[in-house]
């Protein structure tokens, strides 16, 4: 009974993992694509490599608030009159509905053309069964006002950073007198940086859950490991550049600047791959928090629980959003490229690295935040930094007005689905419970 | 469908450089007309007019998919008034070059063998004008790719800096063969003289939108 439990709730975290890959993975290389540097389907295997990378290797923090750190397990408890079996039947139920109508939810937007954020919808769904179900205590407020405020800080912050990147990029390299010789000086700290943010997300602190232990992987040894592995590539990146650049110099201006974004085009794959890997990393808990939830309290009987999540579910949710990428993803990322786009390598490094850098250090604060918004605020920094053509309105309309529908709609949805199976399930779920 | 390649959209410095290109067509059309009405080939003024007209409807064309966007784009690289104001400069010149082909065509005027030199070194002025406005304009796509800051852009001025000098050559050419013509105003019926100044005033005109749209131009590079 156990297993079939776990089974459905799994399917639904898959369902759930399978909408964040059609839906999101197409953003995460939307700079890389848009500027030609790779073909679509060369973009669906990088991302599908890269988003199951981050997923497993660096997803286990933000799977754990999703799990417990939104609505606290031990209110359930606390309600007078259960049993733990019945609270913990009562968890399950408030759990799948949330994946379920979360799930939903993603899929009607993207009928209706609506971006909408899968992190706001899942958060929105646990928060909203956690009310109904065990008053407003049981909301973990202070992490959820956390929470909600990294929602604006991520954007501009993102924003903020992008801007400061891209004016970087223009002031010494693209707007100095010898653009090809510029970039030969300049660029070896980009891909440092790149280098530096994607190492010691994944290493700092150990990868415990992955490889075990390895009680060597201390923080200085990771901070060291960083610096190192920067090092490196930049110096690789140093000589690739003189020997491509080298003598360009005496071209007229505009050649060179071609010449320039040309070299940027590894560069914008690289810094898209590490923004699969974040957006892996930070939204693969969107599926398989509730879901880790779920495992836990089936296999323990009761809500109350310590232990960190699961190494299969995280598996479990990468390959999910690895497969959603590979059937529905290859259609959206196909009208990525064919559109007419303004951006060029140089642009989509920048706003890249600056959605990477804020994904990964939010990831690593243990809160989920939305990648794509995070990348939309990006690429507005850059248009603030005068590096675009100007922005389409209608679409930042758009995004804004799916930022303040999606909360309320998913926590609607997920408290109609959890009375409903509250009705129909509690007492089924209270046997599989009671141990 | 993907949110990011909707939010870039298409910026309206390609299509400004491309309706740059397509006026200075228009403009090269001047000099076979001059030539055509100092071998009296109204035939071929005709068929040169026709030409004319069609680039200047295509460059019509371009300036509407430029202006159709503007309005929906946020956060522009330069001042949304002087980029419309470059364009309208730009789509004046066009225009004023369209009259110009209409003058030559409404009267078979002949031109006095004494003004032709003069006239023709009006038209090759005026050419020089538009000419260096074409170098700078053709930058945009560049100039967008650097913010419109740097090297590139203190080069772009410099050039733009020449435009009014070159502007002002015109202006003189002009002055001078209008003297020359009234000093013929007992061998020239009024009829010819009054064509002969409409086609002075005309060039004139189209070197001053093109030192216009340089200054348009120029308040998009100084921030």
């Amino acid at each position: 009974m156990e297993t079939f439990v776990i089974g459905i709730a799994s399917l639904l975290g898959l369902y759930m993992a399978w909408n964040i890959g059609a839906n999101d993975v197409a953003n995460s290389m939307a700079d890389a694509v848009g500027s030609k540097a790779v073909t679509v389907g060369q973009a669906v295997i990088l991302a599908g490599i890269c988003e199951f990378a981050g997923a497993v290797l660096v997803g286990a923090p933000v799977t754990d608030t999703v799990r417990k750190g939104i609505v606290n397990p031990d209110t359930f408890l606390a309600l007078t009159g259960l049993s733990p079996a019945q609270a913990a039947a009562l968890f399950v139920i408030g759990m799948t509905s949330a994946l379920l109508s979360a799930a939903i939810w993603l899929n009607i937007s993207s009928i209706m053309g609506l971006p909408v954020s899968t992190t706001h919808s899942i958060v929105g769904a646990v928060a909203g069964f956690g009310i109904v179900a065990a008053g407003w205590s049981a909301v973990e407020w202070p992490k959820m006002a956390m929470i909600v405020a990294s929602w604006f800080v991520s954007p501009v912050a993102g924003g903020i950073m992008a801007y400061i990147l891209f004016k970087f990029i223009n002031r010494f390299i693209l707007g100095r007198d010898r653009p090809a010789r510029a970039a030969i000086k300049y660029t070896p700290y980009l891909v440092s940086a790149v280098t530096a943010t994607v190492v010691l997300a994944t290493i700092y602190k150990g990868l415990k859950h992955v490889i075990g232990n390895i009680q060597w992987l201390t923080p200085e040894v990771s901070i060291m490991l960083t610096v190192v592995a920067s090092i490196l590539t930049g110096l690789i990146s140093r000589v690739i550049l003189k020997r491509r650049l080298r003598g360009k110099e005496r071209l007229p201006v505009g050649e060179q600047l071609e010449l320039v974004e040309r070299v940027f085009v590894p560069i914008v794959i690289i810094t898209s791959c590490s923004v699969a890997f974040a957006h892996g990393a930070n939204d693969v808990a969107n599926a398989i928090g509730p879901l880790a939830a779920v495992v836990r309290v089936i296999e323990t009987g009761t809500v109350v629980h310590k232990v960190g999540v699961p190494f299969w579910v995280l598996v479990l949710g990468g390959f999910g959003i690895v497969m959603g990428l590979a059937t529905f993803g290859y259609r959206v990322m196909k009208t990525v490229g064919t559109d007419i786009t303004e951006i060029t390598p140089s642009r989509g490094v920048a706003a890249d690295l600056a959605a990477t850098a804020t994904v990964l250090i939010c990831t690593r604060m243990k809160l989920p935040i939305s990648t794509t918004h995070t990348l939309v605020g990006a690429i507005l920094g850059i248009g603030l930094a005068r590096g675009l053509g100007g922005i389409n309105k209608s679409v930042t309309n758009r995004i804004f007005g799916a930022w303040f529908v999606t909360v309320p709609a998913a926590a609607i949805l997920c408290v109609f689905l959890f009375l409903l199976g509250k009705m129909y399930y509690f007492d089924y779920l209270t046997e599989v419970c009671t141990k | 469908m993907s949110i990011i390649s909707d939010l870039f959209g298409k910026s309206p410095f390609g299509p400004l450089v491309e309706h740059t290109k397509k006026v200075h067509e228009c403009v090269e059309m001047i000099r076979p007309l001059m030539e055509a009405l100092s071998h009296e080939n109204y035939i071929e003024i005709r068929e040169l007019h026709n030409r004319v007209s069609k680039l200047e409807y295509e460059a019509d064309k371009i300036k509407h998919e430029v202006r159709s966007q503007l309005p929906r784009r946020l956060f522009l690289p330069v001042d949304r008034i002087d980029l419309e104001n470059f364009l309208r400069c730009q789509d004046k010149i066009a225009d004023y070059t369209e009259d110009f082909s209409v003058i030559l065509t409404i009267r078979n005027t002949k031109i006095h063998p004494g003004l032709i030199d003069k006239f023709f070194k009006l038209v090759d002025q005026v050419f020089q004008v538009t000419g260096t406005l074409l170098t700078a304009a053709v930058e945009l796509q560049n100039l967008a790719e650097v913010s419109f800051s740097g090297a590139e852009a203190k080069r772009v001025l410099k050039w733009l800096d020449g435009l009014g000098e070159e502007e002002w050559k015109a202006d003189r050419i002009a002055r001078d063969l209008s003297r020359d013509i009234y000093k013929l105003e007992h061998e020239v019926d009024t009829l010819t003289i009054i064509f002969y100044e409409k086609m002075i005033r005309k060039l004139g005109q189209i070197a001053n939108e093109a030192e216009n749209a340089g200054d348009m131009l120029r308040g998009m590079l100084v921030r």
